[in-house]
């Protein structure tokens, strides 16, 4: 009932990507990622179970809320205006295009990443949509892939490390770069080795980087406009709750889909509350 | 050897059901997902309400209804309630559902006319449920193509069923809200103290 609505306009936007940061260092939020397909892996359920939304430490909590103070400051500044002026000034199919052309320029790292995870299916998924929306999906600003049941999925360095074993570390938010863990943030450095363009050292190609860069943050903060504002104005903690909202939605990420139901926590200890009964 | 091997062969068994039974969690639950399916009923028909006026008001009928607000209340402050007095637990209880309804009603604002229908369930216990939903027709490639609606149904003992949480796509409201509450309680000294702020910070939630 009351979750219709938070699916629409918060939780599902959040579930999806809240790696904002992420997506403005990468320059990359593709539509709605992951499908929640059944893939049972040992190694995807041995990352999932380490990566328990309510497990992950924040002993750096108090450098964490300075960092997050700090962002919120730029984000003010900066990031809002620039989404709210970018909103304004495009149409919703345009922006949807440039959301999806981000997502399919990142198919190198999303390739190597799948297959780094062993992953050759997804990796097949990832080649299939990349020729497909490249060509008849108009350079990737259209996905004819998803309607042809090839739907887009989201993987990185980080995701990769959590399939091979590495645990999270702890809770980590920096400003402008948004949330993470100390695993995903040193994920999202490494990577840049898989990123083409890392390699090409021109003037147009460093242009195109921090376009992309910028279009990323833009296009990512944009998309979170609504959800975060209903966040920030109902929450008695910000911070706390952009933590566990993100947290939770990377378990799920590093899961491919897959949502894990039997680490929740009980909702009430059933033989302590039987008095409300 | 003839009743030892079967004694064997009965405790194997038994340990392949229990191992079996631990490993698959998906089984599916009728009248939970009757339950929901109900409850997604009655939503339509308040989101489908003329103004917004209208529209929070089925949606705090909604809550009374069908949600179990005093086990989310108390699951919300974590370890924490066991500490709460009972002259505190009277003053948050109330409040927290006050706050829960204003947070449902911000957030489904923007709701723009989807409904959801029921596509399975997992029991991960006799009285803990989850049943899935997802959007109707939605669209390959939209935002909605690939969302899971989740909803947590408790089954007291009587067998009545309740929600005690909802959530998208491995995202939990309830808890979010836990770890916001334990986040509010410890930095502001823990135990009583903290509890007190944290009634104290969603009274002025309330009252915005």
């Amino acid at each position: 009932m009351a979750s219709v609505g938070v699916t629409g306009s918060l939780l599902g936007g959040i579930a999806a990507a809240l790696s904002i940061g992420a997506a403005a260092a990468q320059g990359v939020v593709g539509d709605q990622s992951v499908a929640d397909e059944p893939v049972a892996q040992t190694e995807i359920d041995g990352a999932v179970t380490e990566a328990s939304a309510t497990d992950v430490a924040d002993p750096w909590e108090g450098f964490n809320r300075k960092m997050f103070s700090a962002h919120l400051f730029f984000d003010d500044a900066l990031l809002i205006p620039a989404a709210k002026t970018y909103r304004a000034a495009t149409p919703k199919v345009g922006r949807r295009g440039l959301r999806r052309f981000l997502a399919h320029i990142r198919a190198p790292v999303v390739f190597v990443n799948d297959l780094l995870q062993g992953e050759i299916g997804r990796a097949g998924e990832t080649l299939s949509r990349f020729v497909v929306n490249s060509t008849i999906g108009a350079g990737g600003f259209a996905d004819p892939a998803a309607h042809i049941g090839i739907p887009a999925h989201g993987e990185d360095f980080g995701q990769t490390l959590a399939v091979w074993g590495v645990g999270s570390g702890p809770f980590l938010f920096m400003p402008l770069l948004g949330p993470s863990t100390a695993r995903d943030a040193f994920g999202q450095f490494a990577e840049r080795g898989m990123d083409p363009l890392f390699y090409v050292r021109t003037p147009p190609a460093d242009i195109a980087g921090y376009a992309r860069a910028g279009a990323g943050g833009v296009s990512a903060r944009e998309q979170f406009l609504d959800p975060l504002a209903e966040i920030e104005a109902k929450s008695l903690d910000y911070y706390a709750s952009f933590r566990s909202f993100y947290l939770q939605a990377r378990k799920r990420e590093i899961a491919n889909g897959k949502v894990d139901y039997s680490d929740l926590p009980d909702i009430g200890d059933y033989e302590e509350f039987d008095e409300l009964e | 050897m003839t009743f030892s091997f079967s004694r064997m062969r009965r405790v194997a068994a038994g340990a392949a059901a229990i191992i079996c039974a631990g490993m698959s969690p998906a089984l599916a639950d009728d009248a939970a997902e009757a339950f929901v399916a109900g409850v997604l009923v009655d939503a339509n028909s308040v989101f489908a309400a003329p103004d917004l006026a209208a529209r929070n008001a089925g949606i705090e009928t909604l809550v009374d209804k069908y949600v179990d607000m005093d086990r989310v209340a108390r699951f919300a402050l974590g370890q924490y309630v066991r500490q709460a007095t009972d002259a505190q637990l009277a003053e948050y209880l109330p409040l927290f559902r006050q706050y829960a309804t204003t947070v449902y009603q911000t957030m489904l604002d923007p709701y723009t006319g989807e409904s959801l229908v029921v596509t399975d369930s997992i029991d991960r216990s006799e009285r803990d449920l989850i049943v899935n939903s997802k959007v109707v027709g939605a669209k390959p490639g939209s935002q909605y193509a690939d969302l899971v609606v989740h909803w947590r149904v408790y089954r007291g003992t009587d067998g009545a069923q309740s929600i005690v949480d909802a959530g998208a796509s491995g995202v939990w409201l309830a808890i979010e809200q836990q770890s916001t509450f334990k986040s509010v309680i410890a930095n502001n000294g823990g135990g009583a103290a903290g509890i007190d702020a944290l009634i104290s910070d969603l009274k002025k939630k309330v009252a915005e």
